[in-house]
């Protein structure tokens, strides 16, 4: 399926804003890649994620870790030791998917993922509305 | 100081990756938060230092041999992020440490809205679509 230039153009104004996303939060982006890819330009579930997944293969996180490498908020040696594991754990994990019902997983894992997020966004709120009633 | 932990950390991350197909950042940094005590910015940037590699690679190939990679938008979509993250991290790097947090906090709300979508099993998209998210 060949693209159109104003198809592809579309693309990339789509993955600036992923990547944005990408560099505030320290993600690899492809969580907001898959769906946009899917609502906004009408790919498949599959396409959208081999399509996401492809364009992850280049360090394209790599502006972002400049700017946090050159503020000192980078733990190098950590991040050396986790990446082993995420291999390993990783093709584990792919095996094991393939015999249980994904979609009530992720289903499970949104839920959890939810919880946390709200956990981490009223947290500081607290702390920050604690300190300044003092 | 906690090396065996870290290592455990990684591949139960990789796990989650495997099994779900979501991002291995969205669940580093709060794990490098909580578990380890890592400020915000300093969570963020180790994982975007451990995206760098091509972690995904193993699971492109898959994508790849069944044709379900669209190669000019993924190219597309590696510059748009690649340029946005940039952005992205001269921006988060600027912010307060909690009001980042806060930040992250919604993003995984939205994050979480997105995955339990992407569980509903459409006609075009079988359940179980394998890892989507680098």
């Amino acid at each position: 399926m060949p693209e159109s230039r104003a198809r592809l153009f579309g693309i990339f104004l789509t993955a600036c804003v992923v990547g944005v996303a990408s560099g505030l939060f320290g993600i690899g982006g492809g969580v907001l890649m898959v769906p946009l890819l899917v609502l906004l330009h009408h790919y498949g579930q599959h396409r959208a994620q081999g399509t996401s997944l492809i364009a992850m293969v280049p360090p394209t996180g790599l502006l972002a870790f400049l700017a946090y490498y050159r503020a000192s908020a980078v733990d190098i040696r950590t991040g050396l030791l986790i990446i082993p594991g995420i291999v390993i754990g990783g093709y584990i994990g792919s095996k094991i998917a393939v015999q249980l019902p994904a979609a009530r997983m992720r289903r499970v894992f949104a839920v959890i993922l939810f919880v946390l997020g709200a956990s981490e966004f009223f947290t500081p709120l607290v702390r920050w509305a604690a300190h300044s009633w003092h | 100081m906690h090396i065996f932990l870290i290592v455990v950390l990684g591949f139960v991350v990789g796990m989650l990756v495997g099994l779900l197909g979501i991002g291995g950042g969205i669940i580093a940094v709060p794990a490098l938060v909580h578990i380890f005590g890592m400020d915000q910015h300093l969570a963020q940037g180790t994982s975007l230092f451990i995206l760098l590699p091509p972690i995904g690679l193993g699971a492109v190939m898959v994508y790849w041999k069944k044709g379900e990679v669209n190669l000019p938008a993924g190219v597309m979509c590696a510059l748009g992020i690649l340029l946005g993250g940039y952005f992205g991290g001269l921006i988060a790097i600027d912010l307060p440490s909690n009001i980042l947090r806060a930040l992250f906090g919604l993003f995984l709300m939205l994050s979480a809205v997105l995955l339990w979508r992407k569980s509903k099993p459409p006609a075009t998209a079988p359940a179980g679509g394998g890892s989507g998210n680098a």
